[in-house]
C-alpha cells in the first residue's frame, strides 16, 4: 500500500513525501468513526431518558387500565386543568420550592461571603459537602423522626421555652410545610454554598486590590462587583436547585404523605398517587408531560435571559 | 501629594525574605522605578506601600503618616496594575466613577471629574463601552484614568505596560511620564525592563533578592555602577565582565589585557560597556563570533580564550567568523569590581 501513494502524483517531488503508511479505514467507516466511538453513551441515555419519555407521552393520551389501553386522545390534559388537585399540587410545589429555593440562595451566599477569604474554607469545602452525600431517603427518615415521630425538634424548642406543648408539625398546613423546606435547605444548601464560594475565590484578585484601593469596603466590593460577576453562575445554581425541588418527592413521601389535606402534596407526589395508588397511568403520564414542559420553558427562559443581558 | 518613607523594611513569607532592611525615601513628586528581575521584591515593596501587604518588620510612612495599621482603603492611593484590573461588569464611564462614589465625592461632581479624567487619557469616546469591547491600550488607559480621577496623594504603577507590544509600549510610555509631570503625583513604578526604567524615572531603585542594589538617577546608573549586578542588569547588550587578575597596575585575563589603577591586587572583574570597545587595538586579542547587524549599529562578538567579548562596532562592519581580531578600550571607561561583586573606585 506504501507503494501506491507516491504513484499516482505526478514528478519526482512525491519523493519527498513521509513516509508514513497510509490509514486503512474505508471512507464509510471513517466518517461513521466519531458516531461509533459516542453510541454507547447515546444508546444508554436514550434507553433511559428518551424512551421513557417517549412512552410517558404516548401513554398520555390513552386511559389505561389492566384490561388494556383505550385511546383518550388531549382528556387526559383537558381533566388534568380541570383538576382542584393538580392545580394545589402545583402551587404546593410552587410555594414550597420557591420558599426553600429562595431561603437556600440567601444563606448560601451570606455563608459564602464571610468566608470565602478563610484559607481554611478552600481546604474543608468539601466538608460542606456532606449533606448531599447522604442517601436522601435516609436524611429524610432523620427529618421524620425529629419532627414527627421522635418529636426531637419539639423537645428542644420546649426545653428552649420557645412553644409551651408539643408541636404537631402535620396539624397545620404551614407547620408541615415548614418540615419540607427545612429538610431541603439542610441538605441543599450546602450545595449553593459550594459553588458560590468556588465562584467568589475564582474571581480576579487584582480586581478585588484594585477595589480595595479605589476605597471600596468588603461589602462594597461584594455587592457593586462580586455579585454581578458572578450572575452567570448564580443563575446556572439556582437553575438546577430549581429543577431538582420542582421534583421533590422523597421528603413528601417519606415525611407527610401530601398531609394534612394535601397541603405539602408536590407535583411529583401527585404523580406518584395518580399512577401508582390509583392506577391512572395516563392521567400521571399526562401530568408529567406537562410539568416537564413547564420546567423546560421556565428553566429555558431564565437561562437565556440572564446570559443575554450578562453579554451586553 | 506625599512623600513615602520605607524604614528597615522586612517583609517575610515562613522563612523565606521576601524584602530585606529596605530603607528609602521617594520625594514628593518624583517618579521613581523599582527595577529588577523577576522575585527581586519590587512588587512587594509596592504592595506594602499600597497596604496589599504588611511588613514583617519595618515602618511604611506616607507625608508624615505612619500607615503600617492603616488599610488599603484609606490611604489614598491608586494603583495601576498589570491585568488591567477593571471591573468587567461597569461601563468604562462607571469604572472611572467607582472611585468616586466609594470615597464620597459629591455625585454632582462626577460626571465632570469623569470626562476630564478620560480626556487626559484620550478615551473620551469610549464611555460607553464595557472593558471587554476595548483593546489592551485602551483598556490600560481606562485603568490610568480610573487611577487620576481622584488624584490621590500617591501613584503606584505595578508593570502597567508588560501586556502590551513594543509600539503601543512606547507610546503610552510617553504619555503615562506626561501624565505625572502634569499631576505632579508621587509615582513608584515596577518593571523588570531596563529601558521603561531609564526613560520614565527620575530616580531608579535596583533592586535584586529582596535588597536595594543602588539607587540613583538612570545617569548614576548607566555610568556609575555600584557592583557587578547594577552593571550586568542595565545596558542592552550588558556590560561585559571579565574576570581576571590584576599586578603592578595591568589587569590580564586569557587574551585580554588592559591598564588598572595600580593599588589593585590579585582577582579582580573588570566591567566595559560594549560601546566603550572599538574594533582595532590590543586589549583584546581573540578571533570573531559572530556579527550582528541591526540596522542603525553593529553586535561584534569576539572570542578571546573562552571569554566573549560584546562589542558595538560601527554599523557597516562586517567580517567572516573565525577572523583574528583586535579591540581596544577606552581606558577612561574601565570599571573594576572586587571579588564580592562591589565596585572599587579610583582612577584606572
Amino acid at each position: 500500500m506504501a507503494a501506491i501513494a507516491p504513484a499516482h502524483r505526478t514528478g519526482g517531488v512525491a519523493q519527498a513525501a513521509p513516509n508514513r503508511a497510509p490509514r486503512r479505514r474505508s471512507p464509510a467507516l471513517r466518517k461513521a468513526f466519531p458516531y461509533l466511538l459516542v453510541a454507547p453513551a447515546l444508546l444508554y441515555l436514550m434507553a433511559i431518558t428518551l424512551y421513557p419519555g417517549a412512552f410517558a407521552i404516548y401513554q398520555s393520551l390513552f386511559v389505561v387500565t389492566f384490561k388494556g389501553w383505550d385511546w383518550a386522545g388531549i382528556d387526559n390534559y383537558t381533566r388534568l386543568l380541570g383538576d382542584r388537585e393538580f392545580w394545589a399540587a402545583l402551587g404546593n410545589t410552587a410555594v414550597i420550592g420557591g420558599i426553600s429555593l429562595v431561603l437556600q440562595t440567601v444563606i448560601a451566599m451570606t455563608m459564602a461571603y464571610f468566608s470565602y477569604r478563610d484559607p481554611m474554607i478552600k481546604g474543608w469545602r468539601i466538608v460542606f459537602l456532606m449533606p448531599m452525600l447522604f442517601m436522601p431517603s435516609a436524611v429524610a427518615f432523620i427529618w421524620k423522626l425529629g419532627f414527627n415521630d421522635g418529636r426531637v425538634i419539639s423537645d428542644i424548642l420546649l426545653g428552649l421555652g420557645i412553644v409551651s406543648k408539643n408541636v404537631d408539625w402535620l396539624g397545620s398546613i404551614w407547620l408541615a410545610r415548614l418540615t419540607l423546606i427545612v429538610a431541603d435547605v439542610w441538605q441543599w444548601t450546602p450545595f449553593l454554598f459550594i459553588i458560590f464560594v468556588a465562584a467568589l475565590q475564582g474571581q480576579d484578585q487584582e480586581i478585588e486590590e484594585a477595589a480595595r484601593l479605589d476605597g471600596a469596603s468588603w461589602p462594597a466590593i461584594f455587592w457593586n462587583i462580586s455579585l454581578p460577576m458572578m450572575r452567570p453562575i448564580i443563575v446556572v445554581a439556582i437553575t438546577l436547585r430549581g429543577i431538582d425541588i420542582t421534583t421533590m418527592f422523597t421528603n413528601v413521601y417519606i415525611m407527610t404523605q401530601g398531609s394534612p389535606g394535601g397541603a405539602t402534596e408536590t407535583m411529583s407526589f401527585f404523580i406518584y398517587r395518580q399512577g401508582f395508588r390509583m392506577f391512572n397511568f395516563g392521567y400521571a403520564s399526562a401530568a408529567s408531560v406537562l410539568m416537564l414542559v413547564m420546567t423546560v420553558v421556565i428553566a429555558q427562559t431564565v437561562v437565556k435571559r440572564a446570559f443575554h443581558s450578562g453579554k451586553k | 501629594m506625599a512623600s513615602i518613607h520605607l524604614q528597615n523594611i522586612v517583609k517575610r513569607y515562613g522563612a523565606f525574605t521576601g524584602v530585606r532592611h529596605m530603607s528609602l525615601d521617594i520625594n514628593d513628586e518624583e517618579f521613581l522605578v523599582l527595577l529588577g528581575p523577576s522575585g527581586c521584591g519590587k512588587t512587594t515593596t509596592m504592595r506594602m506601600i499600597a497596604g496589599l501587604e504588611h511588613p514583617t518588620e519595618g515602618e511604611v510612612i506616607i507625608g508624615t503618616e505612619v500607615m503600617n495599621e492603616v488599610d488599603a482603603r484609606d490611604r489614598d492611593v491608586a494603583m495601576v496594575f498589570q491585568g488591567y484590573a477593571l471591573y468587567p461588569n461597569m461601563s468604562i464611564y462607571e469604572n472611572i466613577r467607582f472611585p468616586l462614589r466609594m470615597r464620597g465625592v459629591p455625585a454632582s461632581e462626577h460626571d465632570k471629574l469623569i470626562r476630564r479624567a478620560a480626556d487626559m487619557v484620550e478615551l473620551g469616546s469610549y464611555l460607553d463601552r464595557k472593558p471587554g469591547a476595548l483593546s489592551g491600550g485602551q483598556r490600560q488607559r481606562a485603568a490610568l484614568a480610573r487611577a487620576v480621577v481622584r488624584e490621590p496623594q500617591v501613584f503606584l504603577m505595578d508593570e502597567p505596560l508588560s501586556n502590551l507590544d513594543a509600539k503601543l509600549r512606547a507610546s503610552m510610555r510617553v504619555q503615562i511620564k506626561h501624565l505625572q509631570r502634569q499631576l505632579k503625583i508621587t509615582t513608584v513604578y515596577v518593571t523588570h525592563d531596563q529601558i521603561e526604567a531609564m526613560t520614565l524615572a527620575d530616580r531608579i531603585v535596583i533592586m535584586n533578592q529582596g535588597a536595594i542594589q543602588q539607587v540613583g538617577t538612570p545617569d548614576q546608573i548607566y555610568s556609575d555602577p555600584a557592583n557587578t549586578f547594577v552593571a550586568g542588569f542595565i545596558g542592552s547588550p550588558p556590560m561585559n565582565l571579565i574576570e581576571g587578575t590584576a599586578q603592578n597596575g595591568k589587569f590580564t585575563a586569557s587574551g585580554i589585557t588592559a591598564p588598572c589603577p595600580a593599588h589593585l591586587r590579585g582577582k579582580v572583574t573588570l566591567g566595559i560597556r560594549p560601546e566603550d570597545c572599538r574594533v582595532g587595538g590590543d586589549n583584546v586579542q581573540g578571533l570573531v563570533y559572530g556579527v550582528e547587524p541591526t540596522g542603525d549599529v553593529t553586535y561584534l562578538t569576539v572570542m578571546a580564550g573562552s571569554k566573549q567579548v560584546e562589542v558595538k562596532a560601527a554599523r557597516d562592519y562586517r567580517s567572516d567568523i573565525d577572523v583574528a581580531i583586535g579591540i581596544g578600550f577606552d581606558p577612561a571607561r574601565l570599571y573594576f569590581f572586587g571579588e564580592d561583586g562591589e565596585r572599587i573606585r579610583g582612577a584606572a
